[in-house]
């Protein structure tokens, strides 16, 4: 009987000790969440400064939080935080011109790469209304639109100098009549890359009708060690999107680019159909090659196992382009259009140094900042005072070829929704399966709709 | 007699484990759902859709693709992860040094997915890749990067994970060979009992628990696999390596704007699909 009794009052020892602590943890949870908070607002003065504290007391403690300096004489120092998808090279240059602008005005700038999923990652900073970073380099337009119409950027039209400014690239960066984007950097997608002292080896001459330039590559095929005539790039499948926008301006002008983004024709339209079966004859004959990662296709072509490639402007700043002056481009024959865009400077409203940020970014879309990038090479600049001495002499055949032509957006880029993934994913499949083109349409044309439709 | 602790008791003590599992698993399970009843429109809400959002998602090619591209990995993987990994076990056993291969074996489980896939992209390239290297020496076909073909994309990425997860199923039944106990194989061979029929009546049937281990596992994992597709081939080319986990990746992080109510939808049936296995596989060990 004794024991019996001790085992019941074990039992409810527990019992009531497990509620004590269950409540006690519920109840001091609870009571943080609930508890009253009492803002009392006092403006503190002291010599040369003004300041206004708002003063949060709890039940616990009073914490004293000043939200707004005028003027202080002992300001902490400032780092600005920028963020980019630059490395290597590109990056270490872009350090160059943040170490001019700390040299001109002080402030410290801390550059960070990114990685593509910057443009996951930073909405969800923004969200939780936050930003890690005080300006952001990027290229993708349309996700700054969608992001200022969101309400997460600083409007940026009164930093810029329009007339010093490409009007496209401030007009892309534009919504509803404010500018969010200031232009900094323009890059293009000229023609096909070759080596100089290769084509002469050979014997081999700029092709200027379409009838050469397939001679061209006939040509190359019969070449000893060239695997196909024109290389082609691999990531996530962009370089392919290139030389097929490229082709599609080629043979309908510049103004088809503009319809398909605008999606007033898509890609079961007669004339882009004929344009994509043209292609697709193009790689059923072999004249390009299996896409394989973009950098290493340069190393076989600087090899001699390809003829030509397609790629934009910054190839001429590649780690294995050996020799600058042995590289040379030419784009399609006759064609009266290229792709181009940009990278562009925002400022998130979360910034902690919005000041300091504005500095930064009309500093960037300036000339002395772009010159800095310009003299590198493999930089076009947005701003048109960049003098013309400063462009490497391969920058300025770019540069005088895209003066003759019209120079309009990239196409998945600018379309964007799942159009983007699409258009490169579908020419993967172009790329090894031509006969699949039927298909490859039938998707692309849904796609395209879809994103059309919501843009 | 002792009584049993009364279920109030057992309650206030899982009370802490219940609120962890709540905040983590219940609420998110909860929200995905809602997620997935509504149109976005970038990260903002624009109006209640119900199931407009499951019809569509399962409507779409890609979706359905990636639906049997799943399947197709489970009947696959997990037969020859099953299979190697019981065979290895069973060959290294009682072997002088077997412990330094098992190591050197388990190694590619140990590689985190992200730098498999780059290095199962390695393997398949048509100028750096072993199996070309292999093929060519044979002359059996010409060499190609055979993550870059619709008909060979899908393949190339299931028995690249073959590899790196051979290791763990190997390891599974090296533990479980390790815990049959000694005195049942020597009074098989006192009966005179083959090695084959050792094996078929003795060893498999007491590595069940083993078996069901690996099989679990390699399931839930084909039915989740991601890194490897997304670093490998992003699912492509066209959609022909494409998987659930990526579809649902794209939705949400990759398309500009995205589409959550599209991944919602997809995290959903990934989720379901899982119950249903771990339902069934709990079944098949009762």
């Amino acid at each position: 009987m004794g024991k019996e009794e001790k085992k019941i009052n074990r039992r409810d020892y527990l019992k009531y000790t497990g509620a004590g602590i269950g409540g006690l943890i519920v109840g001091g949870a609870l009571g943080y969440l609930l508890k009253p908070k009492e803002v009392v607002e006092k403006t503190i003065t002291a010599p040369g400064v003004t300041a206004t504290t708002t003063v949060e007391k709890t039940i616990e403690k009073t914490i004293e939080k000043t939200v707004a300096i005028t003027a202080t004489p002992t300001k902490p120092p400032v780092e600005l935080t920028v963020f980019s998808l630059w490395g290597a090279t590109e990056e270490e240059r872009f350090l160059k011109t943040l170490e001019a602008f700390t040299a001109e005005t002080g402030i410290k700038v801390k550059h960070v790469k990114q990685p593509e999923e910057m443009r996951m990652l930073v909405p969800m900073e923004f969200a939780a209304g936050r930003s890690t970073a005080d300006v952001i380099m990027t290229p993708w337009i349309a996700w700054v639109k969608d992001l200022a119409k969101e309400g997460h950027l600083i409007e940026v039209t009164d930093l810029l100098k329009k007339d010093e400014l490409i009007p496209i690239y401030v007009k892309l960066g534009t919504v509803d009549g404010k500018c969010y984007a200031a232009p900094f950097k323009a890059w293009a997608k000229p023609g096909f890359w070759y080596r100089i002292s290769f084509f002469k080896e050979h014997g081999l001459t700029i092709p200027t009708t379409w009838d050469e330039f397939i001679k061209l590559l006939d040509t190359l095929k019969g070449i000893p060690g060239i695997e196909a005539p024109i290389a082609s790039g691999d990531t996530d499948g962009w370089p392919l999107t290139d030389v097929t926008e490229a082709f599609l301006i080629y043979r309908g002008g510049p103004e088809l680019q503009e319809k398909l983004i605008a999606g007033e024709v898509t890609f079961t339209d007669p004339q882009v159909k004929a344009i994509m079966k043209e292609l697709a004859d193009l790689l059923a004959k072999g004249y390009f090659s299996e896409p394989a990662d973009w950098t290493s296709q340069i190393d076989k072509l600087w090899m001699g196992k390809y003829g030509i490639y397609f790629m934009g402007n910054w190839m001429t700043i590649m780690p294995q382009v050996k020799d600058v002056k042995d590289l040379g481009f030419f784009p399609f024959p006759g064609t009266k259009g290229a792709v181009g865009g940009g990278d562009w400077a925002i400022i998130p409203k979360y910034s902690q140094h919005l000041e300091e940020a504005k500095m930064l970014v009309k500093f960037l879309a300036g000339p002395k900042a772009q010159e800095i990038q310009v003299r590198y090479g493999g930089f076009l600049p947005t701003n048109l005072k960049v003098p013309e001495e400063a462009f490497t002499p391969a920058d300025k055949k770019v540069v005088d070829f895209l003066a003759t032509v019209k120079v309009v957006p990239d196409l998945d880029d600018a379309v964007g929704g799942s159009f983007l993934r699409e258009f490169r994913s579908q020419l993967k499949l172009l790329w090894v399966k031509p006969d699949a083109l039927e298909s490859v349409l039938e998707i692309l044309t849904k796609a395209h709709l879809e994103s059309t439709k919501k843009a | 007699m002792v009584k049993k602790a009364s279920p109030p008791v057992f309650f206030y003590f899982l009370l802490p484990s219940l609120i962890m599992i709540g905040i983590f698993i219940i609420y998110p399970l909860i929200y995905t759902f809602c997620m997935s009843l509504f149109y976005w429109k970038g990260r903002t809400i624009v109006s209640f859709v119900g199931i407009s959002n499951y019809l569509d998602v399962f409507g779409r090619n890609n979706i359905q693709e990636a639906l049997v591209h799943n399947f197709l990995w489970i009947m696959i993987h997990v037969p020859l992860c099953t299979i190697l990994g019981l065979f290895l076990a069973l060959l290294l056993r009682n072997i002088r040094g077997s412990s330094i291969i098992k190591t050197v074996i388990f190694l590619a489980m140990v590689i985190p997915p992200v730098i498999g896939g780059i290095l199962i992209r390695f393997i398949f390239d048509v100028d750096v890749g072993v199996v070309n290297a292999v093929l060519g020496a044979i002359g059996l076909v010409k060499p190609r990067t055979w993550t870059n073909l619709p008909d060979t994309a899908l393949f190339s990425l299931i028995f690249g994970s073959v590899w790196l997860w051979t290791g763990f199923s190997m390891t599974i039944y090296a533990a479980g060979l390790e815990a049959i106990p000694k005195e049942f194989y020597e009074a098989a061979k006192i009966d005179g009992a083959s090695d084959t029929k050792i094996i078929w009546h003795i060893t498999l049937p007491l590595l069940k628990p083993a078996t069901i281990t690996v099989v679990v596992m390699n399931i839930l994992y084909a039915l989740k696999i991601f890194d490897i597709v997304y670093v490998a081939t992003m699912g492509g080319p066209g959609s022909a390596s494409t998987v659930l986990a990526l579809e649902m990746y794209i939705e949400a992080f990759y398309n500009i704007p995205p589409n959550f109510g599209a991944a919602a939808v997809i995290a959903i049936l990934i989720g379901l699909l899982t119950l249903v296995f771990t339902i069934f596989m709990r079944r098949m060990v009762k």
